[in-house]
């Protein structure tokens, strides 16, 4: 008997959730042959998996290793359905870049804030570990980003920050993207100095406050597909 | 044992970190990956970064001038955490006057491949250099004490292989994993050893890739402390009493496991607690926790106040939370020792 829709959907995200990370392939493709819109199963199905084991992780339920399998769970299921997505303007993605600023390579916090991202529905451009301000900028301005998201776990670095949001001033586009900053030494307090426009100290809370925020400030750009 | 009189600086740290009592708490900064080294003590170019790094007298000078203007009681060699992880074969950048040597390129791809990683040679390159400044400090005679440091199990590991990969395969392939953890804690237990034989009095791990943050109370206590005991119990068996053990983060999720950690000495984190440690870990000494965001960015006032709490709190030793910021003025780090005085 051909399974539902929303059976399906379910099965999609239990298996992100109990990091089936084999078995979603077979999930997934029974899903698409079923004829389901392959949209819904990465919206519906897999990131709702994952936003779930954000929750876990806040919860102090699961923690890095779990968190990280989750998330391969989920790109396995995105692999077998990217393809069958039908581009449509209403899918118009929010993008973003993160990285961990330079100086440091400590970079765990900034994956798990960009798989989250990606989860809410972001196109992620990543920057990997040790990023100068120069890049950053660079990057933000070529890529017409509404997001720029940086990390440290060293309080060494933590200057290289402001750095960046500083340039941004200077460029004149400090007022068209969001600036989030996180990791181990980052405080609200700290971030508030330096002029960022959010911080949580979660990757998984994070990433839902960026979508608020980008929403909340580049809503326009948004909407025109800018 | 404390009868009265005024103790040197060797003498009240290694009581402190028996718990016995002394004139004072003594105020340290172990090296390693909280290491001791600010910009003002570079600045010369006479003695400097990334120099120092690889040369054991240069090392050794650098470390009697932090403790010569810096004031804190002790040398602390080297001033990094990627001199085992290079010996063993990643790629290092040494970094610049300012910024600390990085591991740039993991060696092997995942854990089972730990039959391909070198020994630590201990004859050459920069473990031979921390040994020499060791050996070169030691021969300075007097009683400063010295310490060496060992970067934990889980973040030599995860500096070996991909720690994506590595937390991973935690879960996924816990045999695998356990078996690199053990070739690199041989390894380390090795080098630490060496250390001590040429002439450290205390060494200090630290795992910053090991918390129970990371990785929760579970796995913090199959793949954390086993390995870190293992490490404490040889260091001892050479020189009993000279561990200390540095855990990052919140430690709430282990406060549990942390208690079966062998070493006399618990040094932790800014964000978390001297009282909550208090409370939680019993008959170890405490050191900590000055937040060494405020060290480099506050004045010596907040420093010297918030040393003055966590003495006040109780830790047995005054150290940073953390790794030193380069940017870090000396000022703030003799407030920091008004802490104590």
């Amino acid at each position: 008997m051909k399974k539902t829709k929303e059976m399906l959907l379910n099965e999609l995200k239990n298996c992100v959730v109990e990091m089936e990370d084999e078995a979603i392939t077979c999930v997934a493709k029974e899903y698409i042959d079923c004829g389901y819109d392959a949209f819904d199963g990465v919206q519906d199905g897999l990131c709702k998996g994952m936003e779930r084991a954000g929750e876990l992780f806040e919860e102090e339920e699961y923690y890095i290793p779990e968190l990280l399998i989750c998330s391969d769970a989920m790109y396995e299921g995105i692999e077998v359905l990217k393809e069958h997505i039908v581009e449509d303007e209403s899918n118009k993605k929010l993008r973003a870049i993160v990285g961990v600023v330079e100086g440091d390579t400590h970079d765990i916090g900034k994956n798990i804030y960009k798989i989250m991202l990606e989860s809410n529905g972001f196109e992620v451009i990543d920057l990997g570990r040790d990023v100068s301000c120069e890049k950053f900028i660079e990057t933000a301005k070529s890529e017409k980003v509404h997001l720029i998201g940086m990390s440290t776990l060293m309080t060494t670095t933590m200057k290289n920050m402001k750095e960046v949001i500083d340039t941004l001033g200077a460029e004149g586009i400090r007022d068209e993207i969001v600036v989030m900053v996180g990791g181990g030494p980052i405080s609200r307090s700290f971030a508030e100095t330096i002029g960022a426009d959010g911080y949580e100290r979660d990757a998984a809370l994070a990433a839902k406050l960026a979508k608020d925020l980008v929403k909340a400030k580049c809503g326009n750009r948004i909407v025109l597909g800018a | 044992m404390y009868w009265g009189h005024s103790m040197n600086e060797r003498e009240r740290l290694l009581e402190a970190m028996k718990i016995n009592k002394t004139d004072r708490p003594p105020c340290i900064c172990p090296g390693g990956m909280m290491n001791m080294i600010v910009r003002e003590l570079v600045e010369d170019k006479e003695l400097t970064w990334p120099d120092a790094h690889i040369d054991g007298e240069k090392m050794a000078k650098l470390a009697i001038k932090s403790h010569r203007f810096g004031s804190f009681e002790n040398y602390g060699v080297p001033f990094c955490m990627t001199v085992e992880a290079e010996a063993m074969g990643a790629e290092v950048s040494l970094g610049t006057i300012d910024t600390e040597p990085r591991v740039t390129e993991y060696c092997i791809l995942k854990s089972e491949e730990y039959k391909n990683l070198k020994s630590i040679n201990l004859n050459k390159g920069r473990a031979k250099a921390v040994l020499d400044a060791i050996t070169y400090l030691k021969k300075q005679g007097g009683d400063i004490p010295i310490i060496g440091n060992l970067v934990g199990p889980i973040s030599l590991a995860s500096s070996l292989v991909d720690p994506m990969v590595f937390y991973k395969e935690m879960r996924k392939k816990p045999d695998e994993v356990h078996k690199l953890l053990d070739f690199v804690t041989e390894e380390s237990l090795k080098f630490g050893i060496e250390q001590l034989k040429s002439g450290a009095d205390i060494i200090t791990i630290a795992d910053p890739s090991g918390t129970g943050e990371i990785l929760g109370e579970k796995q913090f206590a199959t793949f954390v402390v086993p390995y870190l005991n293992k490490l404490i119990e040889g260091l001892e068996n050479y020189k009993p009493k000279s561990v200390i053990v540095h855990i990052c983060g919140r430690l709430k999720s282990v406060y549990k496991p942390l208690n079966d950690l062998k070493s006399g000495v618990i040094s932790f984190d800014a964000i978390t607690s001297v009282l909550q440690v208090k409370e939680f870990v019993k008959n170890k000494a405490i050191m900590g926790n000055v937040s060494t965001y405020t060290l480099e960015y506050g004045d010596s006032e907040k420093v010297e106040q918030i040393s003055r709490k966590c003495v006040e709190q109780g830790v047995h030793i005054l150290a940073p939370a953390c790794g030193l910021g380069m940017g870090t003025p000396l000022n703030n780090i003799k407030a920091m020792k008004r802490g104590v005085l």
